[in-house]
């Protein structure tokens, strides 16, 4: 603070040299778009904070994984059973099919966990003027956070389907083999993956942009995934089917469950989901629908907000 | 270069308060003081300037770029320190620094870099690894400052930098803000409602009130017709005031107060020979210009006195 002044001492001179002006590259809007995106994709994982706020992602991405770890040694032993392995096989729960209502129950948490930290904090303590007066646009700021929240969304969704991939593959007596069965599943679960990180992602972002409080946003994330479920199962079963079919594409927990199915071919795990017989299409345009509209919503969130 | 240029500048709120109205203004680079009671529009000028807030009508630009069509340029070169608190509690002062840095499109090792320069430019040092929380008013009001200057800016726009300090904390932002301007050759504002700060840091003053300009001038302009000399006495103030102008001074009594315009040294010998003359009990004799209403008016018998800026 004192200028350059040297202050003497018997080791020899410190030199403070005070300010200095900056000459070197000025990157501009699409480092600084680039530098949000990556910074909130670590923030999601608790990446450069203390190790509290690791826990939460962490563990859940974790628990993610297991089952699919789990199904792999499964799978090997199988393989070691020679021909009667294949009866193991087809008995083990878990597959590509059914890991969506595990890993979709995960993909919810981790958005109730994370998503009112990513997008809470910055109203909380006023520091949106900062960002909005810096090179970058107020719709650049929603998009970088929304982009950081489903990419890390992704992670944490696709990790246990490769896992079960890959150890499908390796644990087939020929790998060549075993991708060759197996390859055809790579399609689906990467749409349905980017099914669920992009609604879940969309709806977390825009119920955490308009919910500062941490809490009560955490509260609305998961009872927006949890409640719409269980009304529309309550009206299938006690009132009408009819009813239960209008209002089935407002829940976002059976949107995905009949994109699932569909994209699999499988049965839905929600009994309501099986029984209202709505086209495939109508899941995968509500889905649609839903993501594009919660991004939308939310950057206009940041368009309206004071500063 | 023009270095802020407003053509009526109009800022109405919902509900129908006006906080800027017709403001035009044309101000080259330098320090600039922009003094104004609370509510007169210095924040709502900041923010048009920045782009944080769209004009209802008038147009502004920051050198000589627009702040509709060309914010997103002008931003890059531009740091802004707003009035209140504006730094999460749990980060740490250089991780937030650095992390600015990198939203004004600084690349990350220069962006670290520069975060620990400006941290020890405005005197944190150790302290800067610690979170935010923990800080006192004065070091958040520093991290503010190094958070403006970060990404070295052409013009830095500062709002009320001294708000919450004690005097010391005050004397040693004062000194920091106008160290930048004059030894880095930043263009800076200071928005603030204390004039007695402004005219220590500043060169060029711009006065405005409910949304106008009063007056915008260099700051000796301002300081050699400011001068208001308050003269307390127990009693006979009807009697001084009398005698003053009598003597040819521009006097008015204000309760016990007489207060007297000062142009140049011939009021001081005058009043003092008044009170002897009298042989009135003096309490106090001081010169008032902490009072932006004392500052702005042409003529001290005109208008009220005691209130300050506020309103």
């Amino acid at each position: 603070m004192t200028g350059s002044t040297p202050a003497s001492g018997p080791g020899g001179s410190i030199y403070d040299l005070g300010y200095q002006s900056y000459d070197g590259p000025r990157l501009g809007r699409p480092s600084a778009v680039r530098a949000l995106f990556a910074q909130t994709v670590r923030a999601c994982f608790g990446i450069g904070r203390g190790g509290r706020a690791k826990i939460a992602p962490f563990g859940l991405a974790a628990l993610a994984i297991l089952p699919a770890i789990l199904a792999v040694g499964f799978s090997a032993l199988a393989a070691q059973a020679g021909s009667a392995g294949g009866a193991i096989e087809d008995a083990s729960p878990i597959r590509y099919e059914s890991y969506h209502g595990f890993v979709g129950i995960l993909i919810m948490l981790f958005c109730a966990a994370q998503a009112p930290e990513l997008f809470g904090r910055d109203q909380r303590y006023n520091v949106l003027p900062l960002y909005f007066s810096r090179a970058l646009t107020r719709t650049d700021y929603a998009i970088s956070k929304v982009g950081g929240l489903v990419v890390a969304l992704l992670v944490v969704e696709l990790s246990p389907y490769l896992i079960l991939f890959a150890g499908r593959v390796f644990v087939a007596p020929d790998p060549a083999i075993g991708l060759a069965d197996e390859i055809a599943a790579l399609p689906r679960f990467l749409l349905q993956g980017a099914l669920v990180a992009g609604l879940l992602g969309g709806l977390a972002s825009l119920i955490a942009a308009w919910t500062p409080r941490r809490a009560y946003a955490t509260a609305t994330i998961i009872a927006v995934f949890i409640i719409p479920p269980i009304i529309v199962g309550l009206i299938g079963n006690l009132a009408s089917q009819d009813l239960a079919r209008a209002i089935i594409l407002f829940s976002p927990a059976d949107v995905l469950d009949g994109t699932n199915a569909a994209t699999f071919g499988s049965i839905p795990d929600s009994p309501v989901v099986a029984s209202v017989d709505l086209p495939d299409w109508a899941y995968f345009a509500a889905a649609a629908v839903g993501m594009v509209g919660s991004v939308g919503l939310t950057i206009r969130r940041y368009l309206r907000i004071a500063t | 270069m023009s270095l802020i240029s407003t053509r009526d500048l109009t800022q109405r709120y919902p509900r129908g308060v006006t906080a800027l109205d017709g403001l035009t203004l044309e101000l080259e680079p330098g320090i600039i003081g922009l003094v104004g009671a609370n509510g007169a529009g210095k924040t709502t000028l900041i923010k048009i300037l920045l782009g944080l807030l769209e004009p209802t009508s008038g147009e502004a630009s920051v050198m000589d770029l627009d702040v509709r069509a060309q914010g997103t340029t002008i931003r890059q070169f531009v740091g802004y320190m707003p009035e209140y608190d504006c730094l999460p509690p749990d980060s740490s002062a250089t991780d937030f620094v650095t992390h600015m840095a990198r939203m004004s499109g600084l690349p990350s090792t220069a962006a670290r870099e520069r975060a620990a320069e400006v941290l020890r430019h405005v005197g944190l040092y150790e302290e800067r690894y610690r979170a935010i929380g923990g800080y006192s008013t004065g070091m958040k009001q520093r991290v503010k400052l190094a958070q403006a200057l970060v990404h070295d800016p052409r013009l830095l726009l500062l709002d009320e930098p001294t708000n919450g300090l004690d005097p010391a904390g005050r004397d040693e932002m004062l000194a920091l803000v106008r160290r930048t301007g004059t030894e880095f050759g930043i263009a800076v504002v200071v928005a603030s409602h204390l004039l007695g700060e402004i005219e220590r840091v500043c060169d060029y003053l711009v006065a405005i009130d409910a949304g106008r300009l009063i007056r915008a001038a260099p700051l000796g302009a301002f300081t050699e017709r400011t001068g208001v000399l308050a003269i307390e006495v127990e009693e006979g103030e009807v009697a001084l005031t009398a005698a003053l102008i009598a003597r040819g001074l521009h006097a008015v009594a204000d309760g016990r107060t007489v207060l007297v315009a000062v142009e140049d040294d011939r009021p001081y010998d005058i009043v003092r020979d008044a009170i002897v003359d009298l042989g009135l009990p003096l309490v106090r004799l001081e010169q008032r210009r902490q009072s932006l209403e004392d500052l702005f008016r042409d003529d001290v018998a005109t208008a009220p006195v005691g209130g300050g800026g506020d309103g």
